[in-house]
């Protein structure tokens, strides 16, 4: 019989899992989240049960947004009396708290029950790479990313740089095009 | 849990001995009606023709017919067991009435409950019940988090950056069979 109690501990027992949101898109990066947050990845899983895991995610201050995502997509809020309707775009949201807009994200892309509440009080956010030590001392398994991170330039060492083929020669006349806009003071 | 919902329970047994002879457990119907309005038409349809039937065959069965003026019609049954039941009958047509007020009739006017159980098998699982280390890969007992191996997602295909590389390397090591790139670079 003592065994049996033991057992139910183990089988609900929550797990902290941690995820690393460096340069990952937060809108393909919530429907994972979601799978750990309301435990659909147990094979003991229940809509009425609560046996969601905690989600630690890190580095939430550089993650990445599709496109012109950061410019084009808003968020909305009402305040409920009149004329209290707002609007702020992403990279506004970000400025004012690095953790938001991965919450906005993670929040909206889950079903309005009883539970979405619960389950996001089991998701930290945070916006650096440092943890409070008796988070990180729960934390036990990791989440894979869901895009891969590119090397950047300046990773490269100087003898790669060195070392990668030209593939063809610049004319000497030619103007290069940096691809931005130009600015509308000289017009 | 919202109050909409049914209302659960266990199974019980009935504490008589025996089952007696049969007695009709409805004993009170009030019917509320308007004499005038349109949502009523379907109970006053139901008085005119019905009613006289229904009280020749079950004399037992008090009923009441409470006319408001411009109130949507209603069924109030009482049971022995002291339980009261209100139905609005808003828009019912008189054959719907009917029907229901014999469901009523046949009740024993216990509350319906959603039957729960506990769950038992007398075969237990011989792998062992799953718990959170069931399928987890061991070396994760001694990673510590986080894990940039873990965490990283490889990208699908070859890079471009991959491709141009290995094509510069098979043309300085003299074979450009299998460089695409290599060979437009050539000419």
């Amino acid at each position: 019989m003592a065994t049996n109690r033991v057992q139910q501990w183990a089988t609900f027992a929550r797990t902290w899992w941690i995820y690393d949101a460096k340069w990952q898109c937060p809108r393909q990066s919530a429907p994972v989240l979601i799978k750990y947050l309301q435990g659909k990845h147990k094979p003991i899983y229940h809509p009425n049960s609560d046996i969601g895991d905690h989600v630690v995610v890190i580095n939430t201050k550089h993650i990445a947004m599709e496109g012109e995502y950061w410019r084009t997509w808003k968020f909305s809020h009402h305040t409920g009396y009149p004329g209290g309707f707002s609007q702020t775009r992403a990279y506004d949201a970000h400025d004012a708290d690095p953790t938001m807009v991965m919450k906005k994200f993670v929040y909206s892309s889950m079903k309005g029950t009883l539970f979405r509440r619960l389950c996001m009080q089991r998701l930290h956010l945070f916006p650096e790479e440092e943890l409070p030590e008796d988070i990180l001392r729960n934390v036990s398994s990791q989440i894979q990313q869901v895009m891969p991170v590119p090397k950047r330039l300046d990773e490269f060492s100087a003898e790669e740089r060195k070392a990668f083929p030209q593939l063809f020669e610049w004319p000497k006349d030619y103007i290069m095009e940096t691809g931005q806009k130009k600015s509308t003071e000289e017009s | 849990m919202p109050s909409r919902v049914t209302p659960s329970s266990y199974l019980r047994n009935v504490l008589q001995n025996g089952v007696g002879r049969y007695v009709c457990q409805l004993q009170r119907v009030t019917l509320s009606f308007c004499k005038s309005t349109n949502p009523s038409r379907g109970a006053r349809d139901f008085i005119e023709n019905h009613l006289l039937e229904f009280t020749r065959n079950n004399p037992g069965v008090v009923i009441y017919l409470d006319p408001k003026r411009h109130h949507s019609p209603k069924l109030c049954v009482e049971y022995l067991n002291g339980r009261t039941e209100t139905m609005s009958i808003d828009r019912y047509p008189a054959e719907d009435i009917c029907q229901w007020l014999d469901h009523f009739r046949t009740r024993s006017g216990v509350q319906i409950n959603r039957l729960r159980k506990n769950w038992h098998t007398d075969t237990p699982s011989i792998q062992g019940t799953w718990t959170p280390a069931t399928n987890r890969p061991t070396s994760w007992n001694v990673t510590e988090f986080p894990c940039q191996e873990i965490s990283r997602r490889l990208p699908d295909k070859e890079t471009a950056t991959e491709r141009i590389l290995s094509a510069a390397k098979a043309l300085r090591e003299g074979s450009p069979t299998n460089a695409a790139i290599g060979k437009e670079t050539e000419l």
